[in-house]
This record gives C-alpha cells, structure tokens and sequence, in this order.
C-alpha cells in the first residue's frame, strides 16, 4: 500500500512557480461550483479563512469546530504580529529576502517553492486584513506601523497591539460569519471530529461527536480540509489552548495521510516559568519583548539576591554576548536552548532556578515608561496578573515553553496530504517552516494557505474528479461512525483508578524529559519503551466518569489523551531517526564545538513522511528530499 | 510567583445542572490546600479531580486558552462575573485575590438569551447570529487595494482597536442588570463604524445587529454602566452611546 | 421605519430619553412659576392668570405634558417588562455593583413615587379650583395662592410634597446624564460635564420645588401666620 511521495512542485524558477500553478491548475466552472461540498474542520485563522473565501468562490461549506463560536479558536492567542514583505518601511525588505529568511530560519528544512509562495501572498495578507477592518498599529500619518521581531533584521512585521491574533482572527471570523449570513457556509460549533471517512481511497466525509448531545453526526462531501492546529499539547503543558489537540490528523493519519517531521517542535524562550504542581498551561509572553527587553543572569551560581541587588558588572547578559550581531533577536531555538544552558549551569532565578530575566530598565530608561507602555502595555498587565510581579519595577522572568509544532500531516505543493481530497493547513500541516518557525510566521501561513492557496488548489483537484454521490448510510461511513462510537464506549467502560489528566502530565513530563529542547538517542529509546507503557496502562486503568450521551468534558479529553498516547511515540520514533540537530530539533550527538545545533545535508535534508501500520507497529518511512536551488545550505550563523 | 505561595482553603456553592431542560442546584464542596498562585480554573480543576476520584461528576466549565484572550471561560463568582477582580476573566484571576476560609458561590452567566447547557456552560452562539446580522464588511478575498492606501487617523485606529479587543465572553450580559447585550453589540458596531473601511455599510450593520441583539431577547440598557465595571478587557461605554447615536441615524436616513 | 424604531430596544429607549427631557424642561419652567410664591400673593396669583390667560393653548401644552408623561411610563414599562424576562433565572448571589450610584438603583423607586405623587399633586392643585372653603388664610381670601398655603400648612400636604421632590431630585440625577448617553453624547471631553450638570440639574429642581412647603410650613404657617395676607 505504500505510495510515492508526489510533491507536485511546479517546473521553473521558484519565483514563477506559483504563478505558473495558478494557470496550469484546471478550473472548476463558476456554476459548477455549487454542486460541491466542502468540510473545513477547525475555524482558526487557516480554517476560518478557507470556508470564508471556499464559499464566496461558490462551493458549499460545512465549518466545523469543537469551540461555542468559531472565534475562539486558538489563533486568538498569538501576540506579536503577522509578517509581510511590504517594504513598507523602506528598509531593503523584499519578497526574496522574506523567503530567504524563512528558509534559513527553518534551518533548510522546508520546501523552497512553498517558502517562496508565502512570501508572496504576504502582501495579500495584509491588504485583505485591513480591508477587512483589522485595527493594526498605526503612525500618525495614518499609514501602518511596523516592527521588526524575532530574528528579523528588518521591520516587516505588522502588529495590533499584543493582539494580533485576536484582530486576525477576528477579520477572518467575520468574512465566515458574512458567508454564514448568505447561508452558503452552515456552521457547527460544539462538534469534534473523530473520525474520517475515506470512500475509494478519497477522503469524503466526517465523523464528529455533537459535545452538548453527545451524539455521533455523518457529514459527507467533496473534499475535506483540516485546519486543526497543532499538537503542542501532546507535552501536557505548553502554551496552547486546554483544547488544542491532535485527534484530527491522527485520526487521518490512521486512515492513510502521511505525518511529517513530528520530531520539530518549537520551544519558545519567552514564557512564564512553571510555578507549581496544579499547573494546567503556560503562558507565552510575545517574543517581542525580546526588542527591548534585555535577557540575563547573575555571573555567580545560585545567587539568590534580587535583581536590583546585582550590580552591572555581575550580570552575564549571555545572547548579548554570543552572539553580538543579533544579541536578544537570535531565533527561538537559539534563545530557548542558552535559556536551558544557564539553568542547567544553575545561573537560573527564581524559586525553581528555571527561569532567566528578561529586563526592560535600559529601555524605560532611554524611551520612557510611556513608550514601553504604549508597546506592551497589556503584555506587562498579564504577566503582573499571572505573577504578581510588576516588569516595570522588577525584571520579567521567563522560561522556555512548548509553544508551536512545525510537523504535520504530510502535503504537496497543493496542500494535498496522501489522501486524495483531504487538504491540511495551517498549523496542522508541515509545509512552510521546517524545523524552526520565524516569529509572526504562524498567522502569515494561516491565511495564506486559507485565503490564497487551498481555495485555488482545490478547484484543482475537483475539477479533476468524477466522484461518486455518496451519503451517510455509505458502508464506509457507517463503519467508521461505528468505529468512533465503539471507541467512546471502550473509553467508558475501563472505570480504572488513575484519572486522565493524570496520564496526560506522565506523557507530558516524559516527553519534556526526553523529547524536549534537547534530545539523545538513549533518552528517546527509553521514552520509547515507556511510552507503549503508559498507554496500555491508559486503557486498563483510566477513569472516564459520566455517559456517552451527554455535555462529557472527561470524555472529549481522554480521547484526545488517547490519541496523544499514540502520536507521542511516533514523535519520539522521529526523533530518534533524524540523527542530525536542525532548528528546534536539537541532537546532542550532533552539534558545534560551539554548542550550536549541527546539520547533517548528507543524509537529513528530506522531509520524513511516516505511514501508519497499526498501533504499536513500526511506522514506514518515507522521504521526500528537500532542493536547495536558491539558497545556499549553509550553517546557520546568528554571531 | 511570589516566593512563599500560601495554601488556602474555601468552600464551595456551586450550580450544578445536568443540561438544558434540568433545573438544577446548588451543591457544596470544599476545596482544600489551594495554591494562592494558582489560577480559579486551575483550582476549579483540583475540585474537579477530587470529584473523579470519588466517582462524582465533575463540575463542568468553558475554558480554552486560558490566557485570558479567547472569552470562553466565564461565571459569576459572589455576584461578580469573572470574579472580583476589575479587567480579569476567570482564567486570570488568581486565588491571591480570595483569602482562606472564604465562601465562594459560583453561578454560570445568566440570560435568557444565552441558556444554560451543563453547570456554568452557556449557549453564546446568540453572540454569532448577532455577527452574522452584520458585523462583517463584505469584501472577497483577493479583491482589495493596497494596505497603506487606506489611511487611518491614529486615534480612530486606536479607538476601533480599543472596541474591537472584545473578546465576546458575554460578562456584560451577565453583570447587567437587565442582562443586556448592549456593551457587546456596540464594541462590534464601534469597531467598524470608526474606521473607513467601515463606512459603505455602516447604516445597514447598525441596523441588521441591533434588530438580532432585539430578536434574540437580551434585555434594555437602562445606562447603569454595570458591563463596563464587570468587561475584563475594560470596553467602555462610549461604543454604546455611538451605537445609540448611529441606530437613530440609520433608522431615520437609510431606506433599509 | 418609525414602526421599526419603535419596537427596537434603542428606539423605545430614546423615546423614553427625549418625552423626559421635554419633562425636565417643563419642570424647570414650572419652578420658576413656583418660585414666585417668594414674591407673595400678588405676584403668584398673577402668574396663575397669566397662565390661564393662554385658555385653548393651555389645554393643548397640558395634553402635550400629559402624553410625554404616558409614552414616557409606557415605554418604561415595555422595557422594563422585557428587562425581568431577559435574566431568566435570578442569580442566587445578588449581582455586585458597587459602582451603581443610588440614585440609579433606586430609578423604579423614584419613578413609582413620581407616579403616585402626580396623580395626587394633580387632583390637589389643578384639578381643584380655589375658592373660599380651601383658599382663605386668616379670614383673607387668596385665591391659588391661599390654596397652596393651606395645602403646605397641613404637615402630611407638605412632607408627602418634599419626599416627592427628592424622588424627582434622585430620579434626575440619573436621568440627564442618562438622556445624553441614549442620544449618543458621550465622549471624554464633555461627559464628565454632562455627569455633573446631571447633579446639579437634579439637587436643583428637587431644591426648588422643596423650598415652597418647608417655606410655608416653618414661616408662613407658624406663629404669624396671617402676616402673611
């Protein structure tokens, strides 16, 4: 059953690829259009953006989303800001330059001709968001403010606020909601999807859960896109949202759709540290706090005085000084890896000793309270609810925290995952950022993949079909709604002693342990063990409370543990593959003299495509090699 | 984060509902050694798995992101919505703020319009009609001019911005006396209406949202300013005041 | 579109906000009348048949009054009916509002007063003629002005007089600054403004029209009366 990997990249320069797509791609007509149906799972920025923008084009959408309104989903939370190559600021910033930083920030783990794709419907990005009344920063000519964030060394990132994904979200939700008004998108909220129904090999149709009813629905279509997020969460504290899962794509995953690059995970260094056993996430403080706020630690081991105690001269503003070029705006793998550093030489703060400062005096100093106010104003107030502690008088203190996963389900240049007629974007899927994502990139691919790429690229694959009329009374819908149902039952049924939050943080603390910002081959082979472990112990001895048929929050979250409890072993498997250090995959085997992450071109530039073979069963690898015509592989160098 | 986190203890009176058409009741719990640093959901949580392990049902509450941004979690602590604390949601308020021994009465948001679906989870999809009535600008993807094409005044982009934080969590339902939507719809209407973007269907969003919010049975404004003291993001009243202004403007010069 | 209006929460709303104002302007026209009784019997009879001098004209400002008080109570009651029907089921705990002013809590309080107190205040001085039995103040017939002396020398007359004028002093606070929240004035530059003229316009009007009775009562009433005359 093995396929080849078809990454269906067009022929030609990387920066006529995607024009040339456009026009090869066959077109469905206009008045055919409507004789289709779409499934969007997930309303977050890719997700909300692809069934607006599906709809208006004319195909028929059903939006799905396991939140009470489509606005919640967790694009919401990002902070910073949305990338753009606009050059609005005169600084030398250009569509290649956007890609060639993209690329290098993925530390040569990505697809050029996607990279290249991106950047160019940045702009598009941007113009469609303000027309659609996003509130950005503004200047006082009237003219869009930008800043430059994580890593960047121009100003390209626009920004509202530290909301940005709010007000994204939010533009996105509202072109939806214009399209529910017309009655061309029907919206269910409260549903998660469980299941996927694959009819002759192609993806047609859903199974998902009613979470008030309890009910089991069959919705059946054309094509189904999962816009679904990622999976972050499989580490039981990050700092995704409590809901944030990987049921979705593992579930397709299950039915034949390839996982991609599991093993790249992003670590963001600006988080509030852990500060106790109840703990249920964490909470990211925007990297943009790195513009002006200056990373330390004491000279001394434990030095235990407070901050204001240590003079100048016995702080070791360490990224300052390794690497003096890009000092506190090095890429978050960097940052977070030097944050573990020090901590593990015992220079952390705080309680715990994990946690390094990250202060913000000299900036008040040279630009006023008032301007640091202005910049990150609502920033300082969470971390002051959160904390306790004011960073306008103390330094911040933060910690490196799961924040962003770059695997996904596996997909051509199309979006396409290895199931015919089931799409995969955002956050779900693994195209765009290889092994590191670039600050503001999140939300920039988002809308991208929903606004301008899946809605041209599946007309594509439509107009190229002969599908047959199916239903829910289909022998494969029928047997997969089965299939959900006999699972939530067997979930009910164990009425073991351990509860399921309780399994959630061992996997979670595991995968920290071994998994995390740096990894060994011995670690991963013992998580390897381990894991199979806990998840036959899951299955004999959890405790999910209540009925089926009813609003069950103990039953929609052991399903996702279940399935976290089968997708963490395949992470770990990737892992322990990819023997080289790339981005935020950081093998301990394989670095510089210097400590830095250490590529191996040779035998790691693919992408590693993994198929299903059963629960427990050694998944099959496959790769797809990676081409680099237009930047040159390089060591990454931020000194 | 304070270096010495104190434990507290608290009784809980807690509504619990089965579902919809369940009438429900107060049940009572302790919640005991609650970490002062942790937050209300994480010490809901506790409780929550105190009840599991006692086979009870545990006490069902919206929740997501828990960083204060996404608007599901919500309810009414000691006649608070999102507790005491001014400008916090649930998720943010932390049990610094309760002290030990305190009673607390935890009660879901109550509206008519956003019913009950299981103990403090409401129904707000009201919030998404009202938005689907309007609260959009139609403009088809890929069909727009450049960004900086559109200037905006600073203080008008901050003013939509400062309306359009809303994060739609419905606490200015809950905390009105009347259990009006007012302060919602009209950070909704004052986003757009501020903004030239806005403008071609300002008459018609006004009128299309106000006419849902009506049909969906929130109650009146009776200007007691009670969903500006309880909006964790702090919106103020002064959308509703525009709103009033541009409904009356609509109404009389739109042929709508 | 007035229909629409009409049955929409901001358009009963506003009505109820503008058949107030043209209240409020209406009392401050009557205290100033009232003020008169100051000047004395002369004075104050004069005005009364000045007013009367209008004849057809009077009756139609009175309908108009009468018709801006019954929308203004009928709206209020429609909103007010929707507004107990919106909550559904009460919270157990009463809503916390610490930063509800008095005199907006105590609005229906002072509403239903105002309406208990209009009903009297009408069958004791409009709909009630001056003549001997109730206008002569020691032996010397006074026309409205004795009617009104009688009436405030009677301790209940008067009290019941001044509880009602607070009851409009309170109702007003709330209410002005509240007509221009409704009609849209709100805005950082001149609210605050608004939120004190609302104050003083309240504090005012029930001043003014209490200062009659409590005249009458402790000067006009007490050991000289017929001074007075």
């Amino acid at each position: 059953m093995s396929k080849q990997l078809e990454s269906h990249i067009p022929e030609g320069p990387v920066k006529d690829k995607w024009t040339k797509a456009k026009f090869e791609n066959k077109l469905v007509n206009p008045a055919n259009k409507r004789k289709f149906k779409v499934l969007v799972v997930g309303t977050g920025l890719a997700g909300a953006s692809a069934a607006a923008t599906l709809s208006e084009l004319g195909y028929q959408v059903q939006s799905f989303c396991f939140q009470d309104s489509p606005r919640r989903a967790h694009s919401i939370a990002a902070q910073g800001g949305i990338n753009a190559a606009k050059n609005y600021q005169g600084d030398g910033d250009s569509v290649h330059r956007l890609f060639y930083d993209t690329v290098k920030g993925g530390d040569f783990r990505s697809r050029e001709a996607n990279v290249h794709r991106l950047a160019e419907v940045s702009s598009n990005i941007v113009d469609q968001c303000v027309a659609q009344g996003v509130p950005f920063a503004r200047e006082y000519g009237g003219l869009l403010d930008n800043r430059s964030f994580g890593g960047a060394q121009v100003s390209r990132t626009f920004y509202a606020k530290g909301q940005t994904g709010q007000q994204l979200l939010i533009g996105a939700y509202s072109a939806l909601m214009k399209e529910v008004s017309t009655g061309s998108v029907e919206l269910f909220t409260r549903r998660e999807m469980l299941e996927l129904v694959v009819i002759d090999g192609k993806a047609r149709g859903i199974i998902v859960r009613n979470l008030i009813t309890g009910g089991m629905e069959t919705y059946m279509g054309d094509a189904v896109m999962l816009c679904t997020g990622g999976y972050g969460n499989v580490f039981y504290l990050s700092t995704n949202a409590m809901g944030s899962n990987v049921t979705a794509t593992w579930r397709a995953h299950k039915k034949g759709a390839y996982f991609a690059n599991p093993c790249y995970t992003q670590i963001h260094p600006t988080c509030i540290p852990v500060h106790g056993e109840y703990q249920s996430k964490l909470t990211l403080m925007s990297e943009s706090l790195r513009n002006d706020g200056r990373v330390w630690v004491p000279e001394a081991k434990n030095d235990k005085r407070k901050a204001s105690d240590i003079p100048e001269e016995e702080r070791d503003y360490y990224l300052e000084r390794k690497y003096p070029s890009f000092g506190n705006l090095v890429p978050r793998d960097i940052a977070s890896r030097n944050a573990k550093y020090v901590c593990d030489e015992g220079k952390g703060v705080g309680a715990t000793g994990l946690a390094v400062y990250l202060d913000f005096s000299d900036s008040i100093k040279r630009l006023g309270q008032k301007t640091i106010e202005n910049r990150y104003g609502n920033l300082f107030d969470m971390y002051e609810q959160i904390t306790g502690s004011s960073p306008y008088e103390e330094p911040m203190m933060i910690y490196p925290a799961v924040h962003y996963t770059m695997g996904g389900l596996w997909v051509d240049y199309n979006l396409m995952t290895s199931i015919p007629g089931l799409f995969c974007l955002g956050e779900a899927n693994f195209s765009d950022h290889g092994a590191n994502r670039l600050g503001a990139s999140a939300l920039m691919q988002g809308l991208s993949d929903g606004y301008f790429v899946a809605p041209y690229t599946l007309g594509n694959y439509l107009a190229q079909q002969d599908l047959a009329q199916v239903d829910a009374t289909h022998p494969d819908a029928v047997k997969a709604l089965s299939s959900a149902q006999e699972r939530i039952d067997k979930l009910l049924a164990i009425k073991g002693e351990r509860t399921v939050d309780d399994f959630h943080k061992e996997l979670g603390l595991l995968l920290w342990d071994k998994c995390g910002m740096s990894r060994n081959e011995a670690g991963l082979k013992e998580a390897l063990v381990k894991i199979p472990k806990i998840r036959d112990e899951f299955w004999e001895n959890v405790n999910v409370m209540g009925s089926p048929g009813e609003l069950n929050q103990t039953l929609e979250k052991a399903g996702r543990v279940a399935d976290f409890l089968e997708f963490g072993e395949l992470m770990v498997k990737d892992a322990l593959e990819r023997k080289e250090s790339c981005g935020g995959h950081f093998r301990e085997e394989s670095q510089t003299e210097g400590g830095e992450a250490l590529r191996d071109d040779e035998n790691f530039a693919h992408v590693a495509a993994w198929e299903f073979n059963g629960v427990g069963e050694v998944p099959i690898l496959h790769k797809e090699a990676l081409i680099f015509e237009n930047v040159a592989l390089a060591q990454r160098s931020y000194k | 984060m304070s270096n010495a986190a104190k434990k507290i203890n608290l009784n809980l009176k807690v509504w619990r509902q089965k579902n919809a058409e369940d009438k429900g009741y107060f049940d009572v719990y302790k919640a005991e050694g609650i970490d002062q640093d942790a937050s209300f959901l994480e010490m809901l949580d506790v409780v929550n798995e105190g009840l599991s392990k006692q086979g009870k049902d545990p006490i069902a509450f919206d929740h997501d992101c828990r960083e204060g941004i996404c608007g599901m979690c919500g309810a009414v602590v000691n006649g608070h919505a999102h507790g005491p604390k001014a400008k916090t949601t649930l998720c943010q308020l932390h049990m610094r703020t309760f002290s030990n021994g305190q009673t607390l009465v935890i009660e879901p948001f109550r509206s008519r319009a956003l019913p009950v679906q299981k103990d403090l989870i409401v129904d707000r999809s009201a919030f998404d009609r009202v938005i689907a009535s309007g609260g959009f600008i139609s403009v088809r993807t890929g069909s727009v001019q450049d960004a900086n094409n559109i200037p905006v005044e600073k203080k008008s982009a901050d003013l939509a911005f400062d309306a359009a934080s809303c994060i739609g969590c419905a606490a200015c339902v809950a905390a009105c006396p009347n259990a009006s939507a007012m302060l919602f719809v009209s950070a909704k209407v004052s986003h757009l209406a501020l903004l030239p973007q806005g403008q071609p269907e300002r008459s018609r969003r006004v009128l299309g949202m106000v006419e849902q919010m009506d049909t969906e049975g929130f109650g009146n404004c009776s200007n007691e300013y009670q969903c500006e003291a309880a909006c964790p993001k702090g919106i103020s009243v002064q959308n509703i005041a525009r709103m009033n202004r541009d409904y009356a403007h609509a109404r009389f010069t739109s042929e709508d | 579109m007035l229909k629409k209006y009409l049955s929409s929460s901001i358009g009963k709303k506003q009505i109820v906000a503008l058949t107030g104002l043209a209240m409020v302007l209406f009392l401050l026209a009557h205290l100033a009348g009232n003020l008169l009784i100051f000047k004395g019997a002369d004075a104050y009879n004069a005005y009364a048949a000045a007013l009367k001098e209008f004849g057809a004209l009077l009756w139609v400002a009175r309908l108009g009054l009468i018709a801006m008080f019954f929308i203004h109570f009928v709206f209020i009651f429609l909103l007010v009916k929707q507004n107990r029907q919106a909550r559904g089921v009460q919270y157990s705990e009463p809503l916390h509002a610490n930063t509800r002013s008095l005199s907006t809590k105590l609005m229906p309080v002072s509403g239903t007063i105002l309406l208990a107190y209009i009903i009297t205040h009408l069958m004791d001085f409009t709909f009630t003629h001056s003549n001997i039995a109730n206008a002569t103040v020691c032996g010397d017939y006074l026309g409205l002005y004795g009617l009104v002396v009688n009436h405030f020398s009677n301790p209940f007359g008067s009290l019941w007089y001044v509880i009602a004028m607070f009851a409009v002093g309170f109702h007003l606070t709330h209410a002005v600054q509240s007509v221009a929240q409704t009609f849209g004035w709100n805005n950082s530059k001149y609210t605050p403004f608004i939120k004190k003229t609302s104050v003083v316009v309240g504090i005012g009007i029930a001043a003014g029209f209490a200062a009659v009775p409590i005249y009458v009562f402790f000067l006009a009433c007490g050991t000289s009366s017929c001074t007075l005359g």
